[in-house]
C-alpha cells in the first residue's frame, strides 16, 4: 500500500515541524527516513498513524486518508522507539494487540508464536514484560508490530539503544524479518548505516524539510546539496563532496593538502586525521606513516566526489 | 494509660454485647464515607486521567488547584457546602442540610482532589507511548481507559485508600453540613466528639478504637488487592 503526502503541514507551537509538499513512498518496500534530530522524522510516523492530525493537506494510506478510526488503526502496525508494555507476559502483550484485531484464537496463537521465532524471543513469550532487558524488549516491541501483518508497518528506531552485539545482529536479522511480515514498511533513524543496510529507499528530512527521496544507492551517490552530503557522511571541501571513507594519503584526482594531527592504527588499516583549513580529514595510509605536523598531500578518485558548483566559491581540488 | 485500657475493655464489651447504636452509627459511617469515595472514584479518576494526559491550556493551573485540595481541611469544605445547603442558601431548597445526602456532599468533596492528584500521579508515572500504543494497536477510548486504568491500579487503589482515609476520619464536615443528630446523623467521628464532651471518655476511646480497626480492616483490605499486584 502506498503512502502519500500531499501538501502536508504540521505545526507545533506555530512552529512547522514538518512540511511534505508532495511525497509518495511506494508500496512493498522498505523507506529508511534519515535525519538527525528535531528533524521531524517521528512526527512522520505519527502523521501516518493519524496520532497526529496535520494543519494542513493529508497523508493518504492507498487511496485513503489516514484517520484516528478502526479502518486506519487496522492499516498500520507500529513499533515506537521506546518498547512499552503492559503489565503480563510477553505472550500476553503480542496477544493483546491481535484481540484489538478481533483476530481468532488460533490464528493469534500462529502468529504469535512464528513472529517469536522470528525475532528470536520464542523463550520470553512467558516471561514478565517488564522484566526483560532492554535488547530483549527490544525484539518483543518488533514481534508485536510484525505479528500484526499489516499493510503499512512503521519502526521508529528499531534498533534504539541497543548493545553493539544485538544491533548487529538485528541489523543482520531485520530485512528477513520484514520481507516475511511486512508489505510497505518505513523505518525512521538517525544512523546512517542503519538506513542504507536496511532500506530500500531513502528519504533525508532536515528541520521537517524533504531535502532528498530516491532509491537508497542514487541518494548516496548523488546527494542534492551540501548539507544532506555532508549528512550522508560526506566530507565537504568548498564546492566538493567526498564520499565516505574515500580519501587516501598519496596523489589523486581530487587533491587537497592536509596538516597532520594524528595517526591511528584502525587494526585494518592505518588512518590519519588532520585538517585542510578549518575542515577535519580523515585519510587511509596505503605507504609511508605520516607524523604530527607533516603537511601531506590527501585525494580521492574523480568517481568518490560529487561537485555542487555556484554553492560555494573556494575552489580546493 | 489506664484510660486506654478501659476504653480497649469498652468497646470489647460494647462489640460482644452487640450494642445497637454503635452498629447503626459504624453502619452509618461506612454508608456515608463508603458512597462519598465510590463517587469521588467515579469523578475523580477520569478527571485524573484528563489532567494527566491533556494538554489545554490552565492544565497547570487545574493541577495546582487539585493538589491545593488535597490539603484543604475538611471543616473548610463542610462550611463551603454549608453555606450552599443551608436554607437561605443557594441550594436551600433542595432541603439537603443536616441529612446524609449533605454528609455524603461535603465528603465526596474532600475526597475527589485526592482521587484526582493520585490518579494524575499514578497515569503519569505510566509509560509516556502507552497511550499512543493502545491506540495503534486499535483499542477504543473506553478500551484504552480500561486498560490503562488496569495498569495504573496500584496508584488507584492508594487514590481509594487516601480518600476512604481522610472521609472516614474526618469530622468538621460531618458535624457542620450533618448535624450530628443522634440515629439520623452521628457518624464515629462526630460521636467521639460528643461522647468526650460528655466525659465519657470510656466510651469515646472504644468508638475511637472501633473507627481504627474499621479503618485498618478497609485499607488491609485494600493493600492485600495491591500487593498482590506487585508479586
Amino acid at each position: 500500500m502506498d503512502v502519500t503526502f500531499r501538501g502536508l503541514e504540521f505545526r507545533r507551537s506555530g512552529r512547522v515541524v514538518l512540511a511534505l509538499p508532495g511525497l509518495r513512498l511506494a508500496s512493498g518496500r522498505v523507506t529508511a527516513v534519515l535525519g538527525p534530530n528535531g528533524s521531524g522524522k517521528t512526527t512522520m510516523l505519527r502523521l501516518i498513524a493519524a496520532l497526529e492530525r496535520p494543519d494542513a493537506g493529508q497523508v493518504l494510506l492507498g487511496e485513503r486518508p489516514a484517520r484516528a478510526d478502526r479502518e486506519t488503526r487496522e492499516t498500520i502496525a507500529y513499533a515506537f522507539q521506546q518498547a512499552a508494555f503492559l503489565t503480563g507476559t510477553v505472550r500476553a502483550n503480542l496477544d493483546l494487540a491481535l484481540r484489538l484485531r478481533s483476530l481468532p484464537a488460533a490464528e493469534r496463537a500462529a502468529r504469535i508464536e512464528q513472529a517469536a521465532a522470528a525475532c528470536g524471543i520464542g523463550h520470553l513469550l512467558d516471561r514478565n514484560a517488564h522484566r526483560v532487558s532492554g535488547g530483549e524488549g527490544q525484539r518483543a516491541n518488533l514481534a508485536r508490530a510484525l505479528c500484526l501483518r499489516a499493510p503499512i508497518t512503521l519502526l521508529d528506531e528499531p534498533l534504539h539503544g541497543l548493545d553493539r552485539g544485538t544491533r548487529e545482529a538485528l541489523l543482520a536479522e531485520l530485512p528477513g524479518m520484514l520481507r516475511t511480515f511486512a508489505s510497505t514498511t518505513i523505518l525512521v533513524t538517525h544512523e546512517r548505516d542503519e538506513a542504507m543496510r536496511l532500506g530500500d529507499d531513502l528519504v533525508v528530512l532536515m528541520e521537517g524539510r524533504l531535502r532528498a527521496y530516491g532509491e537508497k544507492g542514487e541518494v548516496f551517490r548523488a546527494p542534492p546539496d551540501r548539507e544532506v552530503a555532508a549528512f550522508l557522511g560526506y566530507t565537504v571541501l568548498g564546492d566538493a563532496a567526498i564520499r565516505p571513507g574515500a580519501l587516501r594519503v598519496g596523489r589523486g584526482d581530487f587533491e587537497v593538502v592536509m596538516r597532520v594531527e594524528g595517526v591511528g592504527d584502525m587494526g585494518t588499516h592505518l588512518e590519519a586525521w588532520g585538517r585542510a583549513g578549518e575542515t577535519l580529514l580523515r585519510a587511509m595510509v596505503d605507504g609511508d606513516r605520516p607524523v604530527p605536523d607533516d603537511e601531506v598531500t590527501v585525494s580521492a578518485p574523480a568517481s568518490a566526489v560529487v561537485r555542487f558548483p555556484g554553492e560555494h566559491a573556494t575552489p580546493s581540488g | 494509660m489506664e484510660a486506654l485500657w478501659e476504653g480497649l475493655k469498652e468497646a470489647v464489651r460494647l462489640i460482644a454485647e452487640g450494642d445497637v447504636e454503635l452498629r447503626d452509627i459504624a453502619l452509618r459511617t461506612i454508608f456515608v464515607s463508603g458512597i462519598a469515595t465510590l463517587l469521588a472514584m467515579m469523578a475523580g479518576v477520569p478527571l485524573g486521567y484528563g489532567l494527566a494526559r491533556g494538554r489545554f491550556r490552565g492544565r497547570t493551573m487545574l493541577l495546582g488547584a487539585v493538589n491545593t485540595g488535597m490539603g484543604m481541611p475538611p471543616v473548610v469544605m463542610g462550611l463551603i457546602v454549608w453555606l450552599m445547603l443551608v436554607r437561605s442558601g443557594p441550594f436551600g431548597d433542595l432541603d439537603l442540610i443536616y441529612t446524609k445526602r449533605a454528609m455524603v456532599i461535603a465528603q465526596f468533596l474532600i475526597a475527589t482532589p485526592l482521587v484526582v492528584g493520585f490518579t494524575a500521579a499514578a497515569v503519569q508515572s505510566l509509560p509516556r507511548d502507552l497511550p499512543d500504543l493502545l491506540a495503534v494497536l486499535g483499542a477504543g477510548r473506553l478500551r484504552s481507559l480500561l486498560l490503562l486504568v488496569r495498569e495504573a491500579q496500584l496508584g488507584l487503589l492508594a487514590a481509594i485508600m487516601a480518600g476512604f482515609g481522610a472521609v472516614v476520619s474526618e469530622v468538621g464536615a460531618s458535624m457542620t453540613v450533618g448535624g450530628n443528630l443522634q440515629g439520623n446523623t452521628r457518624v464515629l467521628t462526630t460521636a467521639i466528639v460528643t461522647e468526650t464532651s460528655r466525659g465519657n471518655n470510656d466510651r469515646a476511646i472504644a468508638l475511637g478504637i472501633i473507627l481504627l480497626a474499621m479503618a485498618f480492616l478497609v485499607n488491609l483490605l485494600l493493600t492485600m488487592v495491591q500487593q498482590r499486584r506487585v508479586r
